[in-house]
């Protein structure tokens, strides 16, 4: 008895454009070229020492000494600015057709009508749509992209600009604040709920290059907001780099959901930094989906400095032929009374690797506290590897944490049962991997968890011998 | 004096998690090592010139290059006897023999069984130094239990490394009992080899003052059927810290093996600190693996029932510490043995 279960299918995913631009910058990573996409930018007098001491310390920062190998990378090899041939535009009509074309087939367009709030759509490193719902405007929510941000709110903007994500985190950070360009800002002001999430979809087309868009996201007192974050690329042969960061400011009493449907292209080695600082009785959710990526290196941060702060992480990660996902979670209770929940899957298959690496650090201030952590890992084969690699470091009494993983394949029990009562083997099987998944799908909006559903897609074929 | 850095782990993560290793800085290694005399033994133990000194990981090269070159007490147990055989070394750190460089083979045979008990004790309070290594070779269908038990005093150095090499059918239990010692730096590895090996390692710390507990269990299951069972239970008070990482690597052709791993940390202060990084690795299939990690005080609902019964507060605590140890202390048979070390929970406790 075996099961075949398909890898994602990415046919929508790896359609290209040709490589057309309005500019593209020399590749490499010099003082000279962070200048000239300072220039290219129009960056303020700050940005432009800000990017230049961004780039000292990414000089003097090693290589990380754990996780997957990246010795591949090679940046005197990757474009970090390509501006796309066209302006930011409000309307789908006005963005030039093959790009309009490529946002349509992945059904951007068509969930803005359905069911989002605001979009924001990066090509490349701009971006090249942005609209927000009338109504939150008149509310005053700002949802814009990060270089009309830095024109027209500066001081919002240098309060909060990688102040979050401070850029000697790690080397990848340090590059990312060098060379930064597109992403989304959004405020949410005092006391307003904005019901109906917002989504931003980056999409990288330019082969050897790579995407380093900025999210900064302040949800201030009160107020509440579900955003979403779409990104993907086209395959090539070369390597690309995204090294996002997304910064997020959940004040006193307010809320935020961050969905991450993250589905890269298998050359694409994503080195992405999520952190977020959660306020007095505030609340923090993740829920993250990664399936693309030959190398994915992602651990979004909550910071509960709020007594009362509260924080869940709710993620999966597939990782088929070639793909190595190091994916996790940190979470630093720096409060009274603060709890965090943690339910991080995977699924590995066709000689992928997934790691689950995480860290929840509990500190002396932080009484009262509780953590609750749990892993599951599937095994769908015996070429693959699944690894579970998680800190847990408490400097309190006062705290209630508990940590759980299991390993394993699907259960031959399991299916037996379901096929005693009438579910072929393969509908059986089915059944338990999108159960494995559903805590994950469940709490995306429901075309997400369709469309999650699509990407593990099932085929199951064997006999029971 | 010197700095070391041990105990690394078989997969790194990020250097800011400080898990990795454990560095400790100004630690008196000794130099000039005269005989250690203190020590008892039944008859079966022979004292030999030297011990194989080759480790797969060990606590790192300055202590394991101490003990190939240094090393003043090396023995051997060979386990050849179908009933179980009991076997005692004890070491007594003294005025005179304050410093210990051991080296334990043992060797249980095909078939074989037996019981083999390692004391380490101070009963000064003098500071003592040890560093030494444990090796198992557990051939076919024997079956050993080894109680290895730390009760040096809290001012001393104590660093040892456990391997085990386990052959089909093979089971090798541990019992380690790890009261003593400023620093007290445990690697302990495990291969299992064999299909159908067994490997349980039952562990009780017990932490006070500035205690540095630095816990490295490893298990890479190689043998169909393998088992590898960790229960690891401990207590903090005052400043004490106790690092845990244990492994369970699930290698290819582990078909059928299971491995579990369960650790539990009482924080008896609000000054005392837990890490623990309990890993699962796995690169087969068909195996099942599990860990579970829990942290916290002692539940305030249980303290107010034992001292509504006329009990004190540190007596409460004693007993509920003494409850949670007690499923690894029935695990030794040695009556005298478990007398003793509660007798060491009462008086590390007060």
């Amino acid at each position: 008895m075996k099961s075949q279960i398909n890898e994602i299918n990415r046919n929508i995913y790896d359609i290209k454009n040709k490589d057309e631009y309005d500019f593209k910058i020399k590749k490499g990573l010099t003082p000279e070229i962070i200048n000239e996409i300072s220039n290219q930018k129009s960056d303020p007098d700050w940005m432009r020492e800000f990017r230049l001491k961004a780039l000292e310390v990414y000089n003097r920062l090693e290589l990380p000494t754990w996780g997957p190998d990246l010795s591949e990378l090679d940046m005197s090899e990757i474009a970090t600015y390509v501006r796309p041939k066209t302006k930011l535009n409000n309307s789908w009509e006005d963005v030039p057709e093959d790009i309009k074309n490529t946002f349509d087939r992945l059904g951007i367009p068509e969930a803005e009508k359905a069911s989002l709030a605001g979009v924001g759509a990066q090509y490349d490193s701009e971006v090249v749509y942005h609209s927000m719902k009338e109504d939150l405007i008149k509310q005053g929510v700002i949802y814009t992209d990060m270089e009309t941000a830095l024109r027209d709110y500066p001081d919002l903007v240098k309060e909060h600009f990688m102040k979050c994500v401070p850029v000697h985190d790690h080397k990848f950070v340090a590059l990312h604040g060098a060379v930064w360009s597109g992403g989304s800002f959004v405020y949410v002001p005092k006391n307003v709920k904005v019901d109906i999430p917002l989504q931003s979809y980056f999409r990288l087309n330019s082969p050897e290059s790579g995407q380093f868009e900025h999210t900064l996201i302040i949800v201030d007192e009160g107020a509440s907001l579900h955003f979403i974050e779409g990104c993907s690329a086209p395959k090539y042969n070369k390597v690309n780099l995204h090294a996002g960061c997304v910064e997020l400011y959940v004040k006193d009493n307010a809320y935020l959901r961050y969905s991450t449907i993250e589905n890269w292209s298998k050359n694409m080695l994503n080195l992405n930094t999520k952190k977020a600082i959660v306020g007095k009785n505030a609340g923090m959710d993740w829920v993250s989906g990664s399936f693309g990526s030959k190398i994915s290196m992602l651990y979004p941060m909550s910071i509960l400095n709020g007594d009362g702060a509260k924080t869940e992480y709710t993620g999966i990660s597939f990782a088929g032929a070639g793909q190595n996902l190091d994916n996790g979670f940190k979470v630093v209770h720096n409060a009274k009374n603060t709890s965090s929940v943690v339910n991080a899957k995977s699924i590995s298959k066709n000689g992928g690797i997934c790691t689950y690496r995480s860290l929840v650090r509990v500190n002396e201030n932080a009484k009262n506290s509780k953590c609750t952590v749990s892993c599951e890992s599937l095994m769908l084969d015996d070429i693959s590897r699944s690894d579970t690699i998680p800190t847990n470091e408490i400097r309190t009494d006062e705290i209630e944490f508990s940590h759980e993983a299991k390993i394993g394949k699907i259960s031959d029990k399991t299916i037996f049962y379901l096929m005693s009562r009438g579910l072929s083997e393969e509908d059986a099987k089915a059944m338990i991997v999108r159960g494995f998944a559903y805590p994950i799908s469940k709490e995306l909006p429901v075309e997400y968890a369709v469309e999650m559903n699509n990407l593990i897609n099932l085929e199951l074929e064997g006999s029971i011998g | 004096m010197g700095n070391l850095k041990l105990n690394e782990t078989p997969i790194r993560t990020s250097r800011n998690f400080n898990i990795n290793n454990i560095k400790l800085e100004n630690i008196d290694i000794p130099k000039n090592i005269s005989k250690f005399n203190n020590i008892k033994t039944t008859t079966n133990v022979q004292e030999v010139t030297a011990n194989n000194c080759e480790l797969t990981y060990g606590l790192g090269n300055v202590l394991i290059d101490q003990i190939k070159n240094n090393s003043n007490k090396n023995l051997k147990i060979v386990v050849d006897n179908k009933k179980n055989e009991n076997t005692l070394v004890e070491f007594n750190f003294d005025e005179n023999n304050n410093i210990l460089i051991d080296n334990i083979e043992i060797i249980v045979n095909e078939n074989c069984t037996g019981t083999i008990i390692v004391k380490y004790n101070t009963k000064s309070n003098i500071q003592c130094y040890h560093n030494g290594i444990i090796k198992i070779y557990a051939h076919k269908n024997s079956n050993v239990k080894i109680i290895v038990v730390n009760l040096l005093n809290t001012k001393s150095n104590n660093f040892i490394s456990i391997e085990n090499e386990l052959e089909e059918n093979a089971k090798v239990d541990y019992t380690i009992v790890d009261f003593g010692g400023e620093n007290s730096i445990t690697n302990y590895y495990s291969n299992l080899k064999g299909d159908s090996s067994e490997n349980n390692i039952n562990t009780i710390y017990l932490g006070k003052e500035n205690q540095l507990f630095d816990i490295n269990y490893i298990a890479e299951l190689r043998g169909v059927k393998s088992n590898i069972n960790m229960e690891v239970q401990g207590a903090l008070n005052d400043n004490a810290i106790k690092h845990f990482k244990g492994t369970i690597d699930f290698k290819k052709g582990s078909k059928k093996s299971k491995g579990n791993e369960n650790e539990f940390c009482f924080l008896l202060s609000d000054k005392a600190k837990s890490l623990g990084l309990p890993m699962l690795l796995c690169s087969e299939e068909d195996v099942e693996g599990n860990h579970a990690s829990s942290a916290g005080k002692i539940g305030e609902k249980e303290l107010f029932y034992i001292m509504s019964r006329g009990f004190s507060l540190k007596e409460a605590m004693k007993l509920m510490v003494k409850a949670k140890f007690n499923k690894i202390l029935e695990s030794i048979d040695s009556e005298e043995l478990v007398n003793e070390i509660v007798y060491e929970i009462d008086k590390r406790l007060d």
